[in-house]
């Protein structure tokens, strides 16, 4: 088991982008993708695309990010790419609604973001549970709904 | 996506103690399985401290003070005042510095558990203030509780379903009441325990040993 007790930088750091494209020139980057909801973790078990066992516990004022580099030497490296985050767009269709829909979600403490006239839900799980919580909501209303990436939701 | 500025990498410390959060329903069991787990822990060498949430009292704090099992300085209390979802979930705060003070008293110390005030369903753990956590039930209050899929229930990393000598006497199938645990949960771990009688304590103890501990 590899022991990782800090973020060692950046990839898109200059010095450290250039390590990696050198590395990665020989086939030894290794990326190791991490869910959504496991980004705010600050101690983790992963297993590399390789097979090699990762336990992270970083300091507490350290967060993993997309593109933190884990570990980097002469012969390999470990990055992080963070799983796309996917979300929930509500566009209700009306004032009445809109208030409806936004106290719910701030009764089942779903994180959100706003785009425009739309609330975004941060899905966390299968979407079907989330519509599954918001079936009376929908009853005899007009809230359109979609699920979109995070880049489409940036 | 926001990034730490390079500057925070430059010698950066060494990792502090992993932090766990357990949770759940009044009544559940919390207390009692943390008083079952601390010799469980400290017979592995494990150094810890535990951080106890109530309402209005230091209860809960007092009680484990009391109990022999733990030196009464490694146990602080929060009192939540009002929602305790709050202090472990939307501004865990006063919980990260309960943290930080036992951890600068205690240099070495390796794990800190964190017991929320009893709630209902709802409650979930902040990853800024815990980096695991467990979710405890028991079958006095229901066999239909995972069926609830309370936020609890699903997005614990760990299920306990407590008081399992409890289930002929009220009625409860537990066989069944664990299957529907595990299939809410997606298949997610969910470990039976009677605390009273220890039991399931020493694979509580290997779930957060290997889960934050990273021992095998």
């Amino acid at each position: 088991m590899l022991h990782i007790d800090s973020v060692v930088g950046d990839r898109a750091e200059p010095g450290l982008h250039r390590r990696l494209h050198h590395l990665e020139h020989h086939g030894a980057v290794e990326t190791v993708t991490i869910a959504s909801a496991d980004m705010a973790r600050r101690r983790l078990r992963l297993t590399t695309p390789k097979g090699e066992e990762l336990a992270i516990a970083l300091p507490r004022e350290q967060k993993l990010f997309d593109g933190a580099v884990l570990l980097i030497d002469d012969d390999r490296a470990i990055v992080v790419r963070a799983e796309v985050e996917r979300w929930l767009r509500l566009q209700p269709a009306s004032i009445a609604d809109a208030v409806e829909l936004g106290y719910h979600a701030g009764n089942l403490h779903w994180r959100v973001r706003f785009e425009g006239e739309c609330l975004l839900v941060a899905l966390e799980g299968p979407a079907e549970a989330y519509f599954a919580r918001l079936d009376a909501l929908f009853a005899g209303r007009s809230i359109k709904s979609t699920v979109v990436t995070q880049d489409l939701a940036a | 996506m926001l990034h730490p500025s390079p500057q925070t990498f430059a010698g950066a410390p060494k990792s502090t103690a992993a932090r766990i959060g357990i949770g759940g329903p009044v009544g559940s069991g919390k207390t009692a399985l943390i008083e079952r787990l601390i010799p469980v822990l400290r017979a592995r060498n494990v150094n810890l401290a535990v951080v106890t949430n109530d309402l209005v009292t230091k209860e809960d704090a007092e009680r484990l003070r009391r109990s022999g099992l733990i030196e009464p300085e490694r146990v602080l209390a929060v009192e939540a005042g009002a929602c305790p979802h709050t202090v472990i979930r939307e501004d865990p705060t006063l919980n990260m510095a309960a943290g930080d003070e036992l951890e600068a008293s205690f240099p070495g110390l390796e794990l800190i558990v964190f017991e929320s005030g009893g709630d209902n369903l709802a409650s979930t753990f902040s990853l800024d203030l815990v980096d695991w956590w467990i979710f405890v039930i028991d079958v006095a209050g229901g066999d239909d509780i995972p069926r609830k899929k309370g936020p609890g229930v699903l997005k614990s990393d760990l299920l306990v379903v407590n008081k399992i000598d409890l289930a002929p006497h009220v009625g409860v199938n537990l066989e069944r009441m664990l299957a529907e645990a595990s299939a809410v949960r997606n298949g997610r771990p969910v470990i039976a325990t009677n605390a009273r009688a220890g039991d399931g304590v020493e694979a509580l103890a290997d779930a957060i040993c290997r889960a934050v501990l990273f021992r095998e």
